[in-house]
Order: C-alpha cells, then sequence, then structure tokens
C-alpha cells in the first residue's frame, strides 16, 4: 500500500468511536503522522538510490575492460592470445590437448588416429591442401599447410570461442585469422567484411555462447544446416518447440550446460559418444566429466510409466525425443553430388543455382546438393563407437562406402537404438589404388578445383598434400556418413507415440534383433493365439446352444 | 409387396452407409509428390501464376508455426492460398451465394506426413460445387480442371523459389485483399 493511502487509514481509524482519545494526543497527532511520513518517504529514497548504484550482477567475475594488457592496439589474433596467457598462464597448454586444436582422435580399439585431419567426409571431402580455407573454424591462428607449428602458444584462439561481441567472425581464406582490414567477401561480390576491432573483442569476453559453438558447428561443410542437421543457427535463438532445453525463454542452456569442460576438453565429441548410460543421474563434477548425456540429469528411469523406463535398455532417449531433425526451414544437406562440379552453364561459363528454399543446389565448383527440412530419422543400433575411413583406407567401390560405420547391435549391452542423419555422397576415389581421394579444391592456384575446374589437377594435387600414391585414374563412388542425432529435443509432448514404432511400416522397421509387438509377428504365436479364440468363440455357441436345446427340452 | 419395401429399406440403408463412409474421402484428394516440401510449395505457386483465367496467389501459411510459437511440434503444413476473378466475382456478385465466400480462396496444402514424404491436399472442387447448383457446379468444375493443372510438375525444370512474401504470408488476412478475392 502506498504511504499517503496508509497514513489515511491510520487517521480514518483513529477517528472511529471506539478509538476515543485526549484533545492534547489528538493534536499531536498530525505531526506524527508528518514525521512517520518523513522516515517512511527518506527509507524508499535510500532504498531507491542503493538499487541504483548497486549495479546488476555480472556474469563473470573479472571485467577484463579493466586489464591494462587488454588496453590496447592489437595489430593481429596472437598479440591478443599472448596478452591473454599473461593471466590465464596454462590456457594454451590445455587447448593444444584437445581435438579442437589437434584435429584427430586416437581410436580407442585400433589405435587408428582419426580427426577432421585425416578423415575423408563426404561434404567438402578433406582439409588437407586445403587449410588456408578450412581452417576458419580451426581454433588456432595460422594453420595454412602442414609447416603450422602446433607447439607456439600464440597460435591459440582465445577469442573464437570467447568472443561476447559477436563481432569475431573468421572468413574461408585466411588460415583460421580473422580479416585485419576491410575485405570484399565473397571475393567479386561486392559484399564486404569489416576488419575486426581486437581490442573490443579482447575486452568482452565470456563464458562461450551458443553463438560461440555455432559459428562452426552451425555451419559446418560450409551453409547454414548443412553437416549435421540437429545443429543450425535457429539454436541461437530456439524457442521452446525446437529444444526444450535451449530455449530461449526457458532453461536456456548454453552448449556448455552439457557439453562441460575440463582442461579445455569439451566433453560429448561424435568420436567417443556416450550412447548407453546406465544408473541414476549423476551430480557434476563428482562421479565424471561427461555430463553430455541425457541421463546425467534424468537417470535412466526418467518416466512415471514403468513401462517406457523398461525401453531405456534398448532406446535411446533421442530415439523418443527428437521426432525430427532440421525442424525449421533452415533445412540440412541429404546429399552432396561431387560427379557434377566442373559442369558448366549453358554458356559455358560456371554457374550456381538455389532451391526453393534459397539453399545451395547446384554450383560448378562444387556439384550438386539436395536438402530437406523438418526430417524423419533413420534409426540404427549404437554403442558410441563408430569405425571411421582415414585418408588412405581401401574401400570397395562396388558397393556404397560406409564414411563411418556406427557399431552396436541388438545383442550388445551397450548399445541403443539411436536416431540418425544419413549423408548420402558422390566422391571421388582412385581407381586403381581403391581409396577415396584428397583433392585440393580451395585457393587461387592452378591446381585447385575451384579456380581451374579440372579434376585431374586438382586430385593430383591434393593427394600429393595428403603424401598418398596417385594412378591417375579417378572415377566416383557412391557414399554414406552417419551422424547420431542429438540436439533439438521437443517437449515430451511431442515424444514419438507407441503407435509410430509399434506397427507395420513404423519408424523401427529397419531395426534388426529385437521382437516388438504390433511390427513383428511369430507364426506358431499367431497360431496358437488364433486357435484360442476359434476356440473361445466355439465354446461360447456351443454353450449357448446347449441351454436353448435344453430349456426347449423342458418346455 | 414386403419384401419390395425390405429391400427398398435395406437398399437405401446400405446407400446411405456408403455416402457416409466414402463422402470424406471423396470431398477431398491427397496426392503424394515427388519433391520435398518446399519445392512442391514453390512449383505449385509457379503453376498458379502461370495457369492464367484470372489466377493469383493470396497468400502462404505455416499452419505449424503458430503451434510452434506456443512451444508445440507438429509437421510442416504450408496452405498456399489462390483466387481467380474469374470465378469469385460470378458467385460473390449473387447475394444467395455470397455465403460461399466461406470457401475463399481456395487452398491447396502441402505437408508432410511420418513416412517422411510430402503430400499436397486438395479439395474436390466440381464434387462441392455440384452441391449448389448448377451456376456454382459450372464454376467449380472449372476450378478443379485449372486445379488438376496446379499439381502437374515438369520435373526437367528447374525448382523455382518458393514465394514467401505472397499476401497474407504472416497470417494476415486483410492483406489478402491484394491477392484478388
Amino acid at each position: 500500500m502506498a504511504v499517503p493511502a496508509l497514513l489515511q487509514t491510520v487517521v480514518a481509524d483513529m477517528r472511529a468511536p471506539q478509538f476515543m482519545m485526549s484533545s492534547r494526543f489528538r493534536s499531536v497527532l498530525p505531526l506524527l503522522a508528518a514525521v512517520a511520513l518523513l522516515a517512511t518517504s527518506t527509507a524508499h529514497a535510500a532504498n531507491a538510490k542503493l538499487e541504483q548504484i548497486i549495479a546488476p550482477v555480472p556474469h563473470s567475475t573479472a571485467d577484463h575492460s579493466k586489464f591494462k594488457e587488454l588496453n590496447r592496439e592489437f595489430k593481429n589474433g596472437p598479440e591478443v592470445t599472448k596478452a591473454c596467457l599473461t593471466c590465464h598462464t596454462e590456457a594454451a597448454k590445455q587447448v593444444q590437448h584437445t581435438k579442437h586444436w589437434t584435429w584427430e582422435a586416437t581410436d580407442p580399439k585400433t589405435g587408428k588416429v582419426r580427426g577432421k585431419k585425416n578423415i575423408i567426409n563426404n561434404y567438402c571431402t578433406s582439409p588437407v591442401s586445403n587449410e588456408n580455407d578450412c581452417m576458419a573454424c580451426h581454433a588456432g591462428y595460422g594453420w595454412k599447410d602442414d609447416k603450422f607449428d602446433f607447439k607456439a602458444e600464440q597460435n591459440v584462439d582465445c577469442l573464437i570461442c570467447h568472443d561476447q561481441t559477436g563481432t569475431y567472425r573468421k572468413l574461408p581464406g585466411f588460415a583460421g585469422h580473422p580479416v585485419y582490414k576491410r575485405v570484399e567477401f565473397p571475393h567479386g561480390s561486392g559484399k564486404f567484411v569489416e576488419a575486426v576491432d581486437l581490442k573490443k573483442v579482447a575486452q568482452s569476453i565470456g563464458m562461450p555462447t551458443r553463438s560461440n559453438c555455432g559459428s562452426c558447428h552451425f555451419f559446418g561443410a560450409g551453409g547454414n544446416g548443412a553437416k549435421h542437421g540437429d545443429l543450425d543457427s535457429s539454436l541461437q535463438h530456439p524457442g521452446k518447440y525446437l529444444d526444450v532445453h535451449m530455449d530461449e525463454k526457458g532453461l536456456n542452456f548454453s552448449c556448455t550446460t552439457c557439453h562441460a569442460t575440463s582442461h579445455h576438453e569439451v566433453s560429448g565429441s561424435r568420436y567417443d559418444t556416450a550412447a548407453a548410460v546406465k544408473g541414476p543421474a549423476h551430480i557434476r563434477g563428482k562421479k565424471d566429466e561427461s555430463p553430455a548425456s541425457c541421463q546425467s540429469c534424468h537417470s535412466n528411469k526418467p518416466h512415471h510409466e514403468a513401462m517406457l523406463n523398461q525401453h531405456t535398455d534398448k532406446l535411446a532417449c533421442q530415439t523418443c525425443h527428437i521426432p525430427e531433425y532440421a525442424r525449421n526451414q533452415i533445412g540440412t544437406e541429404a546429399s552432396w553430388d561431387w560427379s557434377q562440379a566442373t559442369t558448366m552453364g549453358p554458356d559455358g561459363k560456371p554457374m550456381a543455382r538455389k532451391d526453393s528454399a534459397g539453399r545451395r543446389a547446384f554450383d560448378s565448383k562444387k556439384g550438386a546438393w539436395e536438402w530437406d527440412s523438418y526430417v524423419i530419422p533413420e534409426y540404427r543400433w549404437y554403442n558410441g563407437y563408430s569405425d571411421y575411413k582415414v585418408i588412405g583406407d581401401k574401400i570397395d567401390p562396388s558397393k556404397t562406402v560406409q564414411i563411418n560405420e556406427v557399431g552396436g547391435s541388438a545383442n550388445d549391452p551397450d548399445s541403443r537404438i539411436w536416431p540418425v542423419k544419413v549423408h548420402r555422397g558422390k566422391q571421388p576415389y582412385d581407381k586403381v589404388n581403391n581409396y577415396l581421394t584428397v583433392q585440393h579444391t580451395a585457393g587461387e592456384d592452378d591446381s585447385a578445383l575451384w579456380h581451374n575446374y579440372d579434376w585431374q589437377k586438382a586430385i593430383t594435387a591434393g593427394m600429393k598434400a595428403a603424401n598418398l600414391p596417385y594412378s591417375g585414374e579417378f572415377g566416383f563412388v557412391d557414399t554414406a556418413m552417419t551422424w547420431p542425432i542429438t540436439h533439438m529435443v521437443a517437449p515430451k509432448g511431442d515424444a514419438l507415440g507407441c503407435a509410430q514404432c509399434h506397427s507395420k511400416n513404423g519408424r523401427l522397421q529397419g531395426i534388426e534383433g529385437i521382437y516388438m509387438p504390433a511390427r513383428d509377428s511369430n507364426r506358431w504365436l499367431d497360431l496358437i493365439g488364433w486357435t484360442l479364440v476359434v476356440l473361445t468363440l466355439f465354446g461360447v455357441l456351443m454353450h449357448g446352444a446347449l441351454r436353448i436345446y435344453s430349456s426347449r427340452k423342458k418346455g | 409387396m414386403l419384401k419390395v419395401i425390405t429391400g427398398f429399406l435395406v437398399g437405401m440403408a446400405v446407400a446411405a452407409l456408403l455416402i457416409y463412409k466414402l463422402a470424406a474421402g471423396m470431398m477431398f484428394r491427397e496426392v503424394p509428390s515427388q519433391f520435398g516440401m518446399e519445392e512442391t510449395v514453390a512449383r505449385i505457386q509457379q503453376n498458379v501464376l502461370h495457369a492464367g483465367n484470372g489466377w493469383s496467389l493470396s497468400g502462404l501459411r505455416n499452419a505449424a508455426k503458430p503451434i510452434e510459437m506456443s512451444g508445440g511440434n507438429v509437421l510442416p503444413v504450408m496452405m498456399i492460398e489462390a483466387c481467380s476473378t474469374n470465378y469469385s466475382a460470378p458467385i460473390l456478385k449473387d447475394d444467395s451465394l455470397r455465403f460461399l465466400s466461406n470457401l475463399m480462396p481456395c487452398k491447396i496444402s502441402v505437408y508432410k506426413k511420418n513416412d517422411g514424404k510430402t503430400y499436397i491436399g486438395l479439395m474436390n472442387a466440381e464434387l462441392i460445387g455440384g452441391l449448389f447448383g448448377s451456376k456454382v457446379g459450372d464454376i467449380m468444375s472449372k476450378v478443379a480442371a485449372d486445379q488438376a493443372k496446379f499439381i502437374q510438375f515438369d520435373a526437367s525444370q528447374p525448382a523455382p523459389a518458393m514465394i514467401k512474401n505472397a499476401p497474407a504470408a504472416s497470417g494476415g488476412s486483410g492483406a489478402a485483399a491484394d491477392g484478388g478475392c
């Protein structure tokens, strides 16, 4: 209640018959009221002033704009890193042990060294010989060829993950550096990218946001949503429908809420997926360092209905709770056909075409793409292990080459049925040596495919950079790459219903090794069941008939 | 005589049952599309624009959007609204038929189902038009003929761009006036 109104009420109450008092006391009432009013007003004013004085609680315990090391102009990214390392002395060493830096990941089963640097995918294929472009997504500066110094601490890029201004961009063609001068990008487009203000960026750093991670992971394979399907720029400001955890007006999780880091190593890599986490939810930081699983918070018995909980030993949470991925018109790339690259337009010149939703559909440099949105996943048994083809691995070109084969089966207790995106491709291979080729695509030199449109030169240069023999004969082979889907978790009301799997031609039609009621049938079981039905019917009819007969006989 | 009456009544009952069971399916058609959502929408839009007979696009609505805004999910549903003044004007001029404005503009829905495929949903304009007399029946039979052309696609032609900013694309109704109805 406001103070004047409160006073009016008090005075009115005192005037009431039951509140009789002496005339002397009544005479001092206005004075008392004035004092009370003054005291109350002063307290309110003091509170208001305090609220104005006390600034809102900042996210960080340190205001980096107050650090003298950062209060100067920087010529380039490595200079900023040196300044960061004056306080964060061990940060670069930590980063240098992560996949974000090495682009390598060792297969725990075979010892094979995988990682972006070593596998050939069916999107852009390989960064080898194309480092100048691809390293726009490397957490470092200057990786343009095999001479890159992985030990130089100043080459670590702190800003790509910690920038809070949203102005720090790394473009293809600059070997992982941001642009220090205003440049036209893409070349010849008439569009310009302004030089980065390194001082401003360095002074405003903070914990990684969805936009930081998304600057690479939303735009993998050179297009918004192209690579993953469950990661695209719509997750910068998602609604509840799109991701119940990242909902900007709700839980508003950042990527690192689940992908918690330890010593700069981000948990939850696709090279080391927690496919079947068992047991109760655990307290972060107490039990393990990898909370990047649903069960970390929800346990493996999260439902009120016991029947649903019985499913968790066969189904990944994602199978029911991500009914579709790429749930927007950004969509995701379904296939990339490299065999159509170097096809020119009717005038003999390079051409490009977009699809109905404005996404890349054809480019003489890169070939043809197909896209889809609101995609119904495919489903696979998955135990968290994927066997990747690396550069030089033999292939059988008579079959579709699996870039990665996800491990798991119905008999494997660590396997669950997972939703996956399967990206189809058609890409070059060495017809004599039978392995996928590395091609030099990006660049302005004469051997770059996107410059000279000559496959032979591009493959020769790429294979030389990869230190692999090349027979000189190439063809195109069908490939497939499988991506477990784990983002874009829908609200629980939108989870799959029983009949979407437990039916003929349901979602899990292709899943083998388990008996699913309503999907599967057993001849003998069916025969026994129908026999029982017929016998029951026969018994009922016989019983009725006998009763009619006996009643007529009595009558 | 009893047999005749019984036979007649049984025939009536069977006919009523058939109508009850089949009418819904006859009123509307569902056709699978060989293309994805956006391309199907874009190709229908182009066909509408090139159909002649006064056809224009009145709007493009995303029926799934309001559900998303309220925090839920449904598979995408896009509704292409098209109108021909050649066909709408004679109906709207007739006071006894103006209530049929409920059916305007013509809607063609494009949606995805759980099999991952894209489908086109159409009203059987000829059948429904026939329920309202010869004048409406004649007009709607022409609408039906044009509708059939809207969903004929030439796959050899590259995918056109989807027209997102057609009037009423954002869901407003007033803007649809520019579209012709």
